[in-house]
């Protein structure tokens, strides 16, 4: 028999190589330029997300509340049905990174294939089935396994700032060995890329992310095969495809090349076995086989595949379990009241409403030009870990910018006009007057005040007495907090000079968008008015 | 050597001698400072530089020029929170106008300065006429010498050090700590380190700064002038259209002349008081040869 490789099926598979980097560059891209633009409204930088049916359906399903964009999820769900799982071997970024990986590992010796025994590929229809059980009762935890919201988080929270750190820490170098002229034009080069280089829990991020990766020694796409529940809900619509795998049993000589090297354990070995929900039609088998024996046909007749091997008790039992986890997640004391450093994003929804929606995703971490926004770790429950709190010893909330409202992928922090924004009150801040200079010193400091960007400034200065311990009298300008006005923007406690514990210190209390954290009553200040 | 030579000669280096007139040159015939009153705020701008004797007196050929506007706030030219993006922009015409080899334009704001540099118009202003835009890059700060009174080293962009010539254009603001910010607070923007704290002896860093930093002429933007809320305003009634430009030599004393604008007495400001005590320059408006000119 001749040995021959595939020449068509070799150029389909770069042709898909093609196509992944073409995705990642392009997701990478737009990551990038989430970012402050140049002017107050952003484009669609996070449109990859628009086209993810599990968020879709996760948060339609935990918010009730249908969020129009998410109809470009209808465009991979029928791409699905009609060509099968293609957007996992051809367009998923993170699909692309695994395989370049699992190919490195490869080349490297550090992974090397074997004939797949294990039935585990099932392992992510379940936990696609817990996140849809959770979501039906309104637990949203889509976010933490999403392959979108994991790669884009994990790179703007750990990859982008590790490498901000690198680059700065280079750049330092330079200008030590007086190669100032090179570092300034590398400087300008960059300086429109903004970076938010500072993120609480870039470690944790950072090591998951990389664990997730490092899967890929033990197996080729480890996650696409065992975890992802996108790719899980994808497998379920492929079934009726339009391409299906044929082996031409002349050629075959049953080397089980084909499968050992499978990227995701689709089984193309023996043809009877083939799982057509597993296959992402890398092109991998028909371009490796060595006898040119593998084919795949358009054909419209749907075929009789391997199905999905998964045990009903199974599912009962991930289901129950999906239902269960919904109070496991919400007991927390920040669901009883409200906690005063779950400072919210303006234009974010009542918290309740807002977990429903947020998928994590890291768009708004990613865009706020001062870097204030963060992941929360407790402050809204096991819920909301990763869930953006501003954090406004990082980084205050800009007056004139609504970016994060503007690419909040699910809504859950609604879209906000600039004129809007600047009415939103995410919290009130407050004077520690045992650590203020001129409240506990006597010696001038108007830094909050003159930062504070409402007009009138919500931060007023009176002259004070200040009895030192030596008996002397000193009359300041000392700031006081108008509540009214103050919209919790947090620029304040972030320019403060007590720089450890700032002596001016923003809490939820106030927000706009909550009811319950109120401290007024409402008929008082009516009163007022009058 | 004769004698007649030598008496000429002590009195040439008598002259060098007087710090002040070093630092200030004053010729003969031009004013000490041009108020100019107008609708266009670059044709005032213009005018200012020229009743002073023009651009070509204070820069060379070749010059390398810092031009420090206050870039300071994530505000528009409306709200008269920054310099006149016209009036920098004229500035730098000028500057290349007289030859100058390069004009460098950058401020340390308070807010990002991706988003001041755009919204205040002057990152495009200065763009269009040539100057080299530059955001404040964090590895030029280095700890320097200031050598003041009060204040003996901070860390300084050396891009205010390294270079020929630094014209101070600022803009004039309300202050609830200073009373008022115009030239000498502006260089509060061309540090960085914990500047914040300096606000804990104001007046004594706003003099020790500028007494550092030296600029050979500023140019108070007074085209409109911030009323309230300073030093960023924020609602269109809190600026006030003034249509003015003072420029000097002498910053103390344009300062001194632009604190009249709010109807403050200079002699009323600590560090005017400060800074005319000692010997930087007049306070006194009577004792001024002032230009006032209305276009």
């Amino acid at each position: 028999m001749q040995k021959k490789r595939s020449k068509k099926y070799r150029i389909i598979q770069a042709l898909r190589i093609v196509s992944q980097s073409f995705f990642f560059i392009l997701f990478f891209y737009l990551l990038i330029n989430t970012r402050f633009p140049g002017e107050d409204y952003i484009g669609h930088v996070e449109i990859f997300f628009h086209f993810d049916p599990l968020l879709a359906i996760t948060t339609f399903l935990a918010s009730r509340a249908f969020f129009g964009t998410f109809l470009f999820a209808l465009i991979t769900i029928a791409i699905t049905i009609i060509l099968g799982r293609v957007a996992c071997g051809w367009i998923c970024p993170l699909g692309a990174l695994h395989q370049f990986f699992s190919f490195v590992f490869k080349k490297s010796k550090l992974l090397n294939p074997k004939m797949p025994q294990d039935n585990h590929t099932v392992w992510k229809y379940y936990l696609l089935l817990f996140i849809v059980a959770g979501s039906v009762f309104t637990l949203n935890l889509a976010g933490l396994f999403d392959p979108f919201s994991l790669l884009f988080r994990s790179f703007t929270a750990s990859i982008i700032p590790g490498l901000s750190y690198i680059f700065s820490n280079f750049l330092g170098l330079l200008y030590k060995l007086n190669l100032s002229s090179l570092g300034d034009s590398l400087v300008q080069l960059v300086e429109n890329i903004d970076i938010n280089a500072i993120f609480s829990q870039s470690f944790a991020i950072g090591i998951i992310f990389i664990s997730i990766v490092l899967l890929n020694i033990k197996k080729e796409r480890f996650w696409c095969r065992y975890i992802c529940p996108l790719g899980a809900l994808l497998g379920l619509f492929s079934k009726w495809n339009l391409i299906k795998l044929k082996i031409d049993s002349k050629k075959c000589i049953q080397c089980g090349l084909c499968t050992i090297h499978c990227q995701t354990q689709a089984n193309p070995f023996p043809e009877d076995q083939w799982k057509v929900s597993e296959c992402v039609y890398c092109y991998t088998c028909s371009a490796i086989c060595p006898t040119s024996a593998i084919q795949f046909h358009l054909k419209a007749i749907p075929e009789r595949t391997a199905p999905i091997n998964l045990s009903r008790r199974r599912l009962i039992f991930t289901s129950i379990l999906g239902a269960l986890a919904v109070p496991f997640f919400r007991i927390s004391p920040s669901t009883a009241r409200a906690s005063e450093k779950l400072i919210r994003p303006p234009g974010a929804l009542p918290e309740k409403d807002f977990l429903q929606k947020c998928v994590k995703c890291g768009e708004c971490l990613k865009v706020c030009p001062t870097n204030g926004l963060q992941l929360a770790l407790t402050e809204a429950g096991p819920e909301g870990i990763w869930t953006p709190i501003l954090v406004p010893r990082i980084g205050y909330c800009e007056y004139y910018c609504s970016l994060c409202s503007q690419v909040c992928p699910t809504g859950a922090i609604k879209e906000l006009t600039i004129e809007q924004k600047t009415e939103v009150k995410i919290g009130t801040s407050w004077i520690n007057k045992d650590r203020c200079i001129p409240w506990k010193f006597g010696d001038p400091c108007i830094v909050c005040e003159e930062h504070c960007p409402v007009s009138p400034k919500a931060i007023k200065l009176e002259k004070i007495e200040v009895k030192l311990p030596d008996g002397t009298i000193k009359t300041p300008l000392a700031p006081f907090i108008d509540i009214e006005l103050c919209i919790g923007c947090g620029i304040c406690e972030n320019k403060c000079p007590v720089v450890d514990a700032p002596a001016v210190y923003v809490t939820s209390i106030g927000e706009s968008r909550s009811e319950r954290n109120q401290m007024l009553l409402d008929i008082i200040k009516s009163e007022e008015d009058i | 050597m004769k004698r007649r030579e030598f008496l000429k000669d002590i009195a040439i280096g008598s002259l060098f001698l007087n710090i002040s007139t070093l630092l200030h040159p004053q010729e003969k015939g031009f004013p000490h400072i041009a108020l100019i009153q107008g609708e266009s705020p670059s044709d005032i701008t213009r005018e200012a530089i020229n009743t002073l004797g023009g651009m070509k007196k204070f820069i060379a050929r070749g010059d390398l020029v810092v031009v420090k506007p206050n870039i300071g706030w994530d505000r528009n030219p409306q709200q008269a929170a920054c310099t006149n993006p016209e009036v920098v922009k004229t500035v730098i015409e000028l500057c290349f106008d007289a030859g100058a080899k390069q004009v460098k334009v950058l401020d340390n704001p308070c807010n990002p300065a991706r988003r001041t540099y755009v919204r205040s118009g002057i990152a495009e202003a200065a763009k269009k006429a040539g100057a080299t835009v530059l955001f404040p890059n964090p590895h030029h700060l280095k700890k320097i010498a200031i050598k003041g009174e009060w204040l003996k080293e901070w860390e300084v962009y050396t891009d205010f050090i390294e270079t020929d010539k630094i014209i101070n254009v600022p803009i004039a603001k309300t202050h609830s700590l200073s009373r008022l910010t115009m030239g000498m607070k502006n260089w509060l923007g061309a540090i960085g380190g914990k500047r914040n704290q300096l606000h804990q002896n104001i007046d004594f860093a706003m003099i020790d700064l500028s007494s550092f930093f030296n600029p050979v002429l500023t140019v108070l933007d007074a085209y409109r002038i911030l009323l309230r809320n300073g030093p960023q305003g924020g609602r269109l009634s809190d600026a006030m259209l003034y249509k003015t430009i003072v420029a000097g030599t002498d910053y103390v004393a344009v300062d001194a002349l632009g604190a009249t604008f709010f109807g403050i007495k200079p002699e009323e400001l600590r560090y005017l008081q400060l800074a005319h005590q000692k010997g930087m320059g007049e306070i006194h408006l009577e004792n001024l040869n002032i230009a006032k000119k209305t276009l």
